[in-house]
């Protein structure tokens, strides 16, 4: 029953953090934008078994692909494909890594949410790239991707602690289970 | 225990194929509805915000504050001044359009809103504002401020509806500059920086810097003919056309209140 509580708690968060990182201000001098929901969708597949992780990615990849549609000449520029591929994919990644390094930590946390943070970011970029034509990468450019990136690193630990204390499910599942899941306090 | 552990794979591989298999045009509805589900926290927070940004701009020490109200007290001089000129002119200029029909044939319906929200992406520019379907608005309406084109409205929810920027590489917009007959079609970029990119000119074009570009409101367009689009920055003759880039007339980075063209009057 935890998990179940633990997988609505976490599929509510999912498109909170969408909304609250649209309203944080860009940061100069090229208006990036600190992301908030590859964070949370790493802490949700770190902390919950696989079926639910995989699940959790699901929802992720709608909301996602959702939020990012554009429609040009009745075609969605990026559609669900790519995102369901995409957070499916970071789902299994993390979850071997969480199995690799015998649970969840707010280190694996941190690096899991830059990394998916990056390659979101990145891939975007490619995908719009090889749709529109063009590669035309400056200073702006690879700001754009990096400083996210390593703002994810930073408010990763931050909302790991947040999140602990909001879901301490997790931890409890992981001390009564015994089972490699659940945020490590 | 492992039956039902195939069965959610199952599910869950049936739920990502018809993920991946849905049209533009439900995932447009979806994307509606998504709106509309965040639309809550979108406008608490985006008043929120609001609040924070004029509790910041309202603090003032005693020396600004002097200094503002001489500044008012002098401005408020000089319009009065200029009104009491311009109560002429007003009734000169309502006769004026009476004559020329101006009002039937160049105003604009228009629905004010309020920016609640930036970019939900990194590489797309666009805002959210806080009014939807029930104010009577409905996708691909033009945005504009009195400044000029601020973009085009994609998905709406009731209550919210998300704003393609001009500044946007996919905002399309077709275009001519003032004072000679070139005309081409405006787009942002995919850089940073908000300049627009005005394309398809001859290649022996003479833009000068600082001529107006206006919307060429072509037949089955959106947008309307003669929205100030950007100022012309600099131009050069490629290979087979002539590109000019422009700044755009409303600054993206500033917005705050906008209009919605719902129609003519």
């Amino acid at each position: 029953m935890n998990r179940v509580f633990l997988f609505l708690i976490l599929a509510l968060l999912l498109p909170l953090s969408l909304a609250v990182q649209d309203l944080l201000p860009s940061l100069p001098p090229f208006g990036e934008r600190l992301l908030l929901f590859p964070v949370v969708f790493a802490f949700g597949v770190l902390a919950l078994p696989l079926v639910p992780a995989l699940g959790f990615a699901l929802l992720a990849a709608l909301l996602q692909g959702l939020m990012l549609l554009q429609v040009q000449a009745g075609q969605s520029e990026i559609g669900l494909t790519l995102p369901v591929v995409f957070f499916l994919g970071w789902t299994i990644v993390l979850q071997m890594a969480s199995e690799a390094t015998r649970g969840m930590s707010w280190e694996l946390h941190a690096v899991g949410g830059a990394l998916v943070t990056f390659t979101m970011i990145a891939g975007q970029f490619l995908t719009l790239c090889i749709k529109r034509g063009g590669f035309p990468v400056d200073l702006s450019i690879l700001m754009r991707i990096a400083v996210p990136s390593v703002a994810a690193i930073l408010l990763a630990p931050l909302l790991y602690l947040l999140l602990c204390s909001f879901v301490p499910l997790a931890a409890d599942e992981a001390q009564a289970g015994g089972m490699p899941k659940g945020p490590a306090h | 225990m492992k039956k039902i552990l195939i069965t959610a794979l199952v599910l869950l591989a049936v739920a990502a194929i018809a993920l991946c298999s849905l049209e533009a045009g439900p995932l447009l509805h979806l994307k509606s509805g998504l709106l509309g589900l965040l639309s809550p926290v979108s406008r608490s927070g985006g008043a929120v915000k609001s609040s924070i940004g004029s509790l910041g701009k309202d603090l003032m020490t005693l020396d600004q504050l002097q200094a503002e109200y001489d500044r008012v007290l002098a401005e408020n001089r000089k319009l009065r001044a200029e009104n009491n000129g311009l109560r002429d002119l007003q009734q000169e200029n309502n006769h004026l359009r009476e004559i020329l029909g101006y009002r039937e044939r160049s105003s604009f319906r228009l629905v004010p809103a309020t920016v609640i929200g930036h970019d939900a992406g990194v590489w797309w520019s666009t805002v959210k504002i806080n009014r939807g379907a029930r104010d009577g608005i409905a996708a691909d309406m033009p945005v504009i401020t009195d400044k000029g084109l601020v973009g085009k409205t994609t998905a709406v929810s009731d209550s919210v509806s998300e704003v393609l920027l001009v500044t946007d590489e996919n905002c399309k917009v077709a275009a001519k500059v003032e004072g000679t007959k070139e005309q081409g079609i405006v787009a942002g970029t995919r850089s940073p920086g908000g300049e627009l990119q005005l394309t398809f000119l001859s290649k022996l074009a003479d833009l000068q810097p600082g001529q107006k570009v206006y919307t060429a409101g072509v037949s089955g367009g959106i947008f309307p003919s003669g929205i100030a689009l950007g100022t012309v920055k600099s131009f050069r003759a490629r290979e087979l056309d002539g590109m000019a880039v422009l700044d755009p007339a409303a600054d993206p980075a500033s917005l705050e209140e906008v209009f919605v063209v719902t129609g003519a009057k």
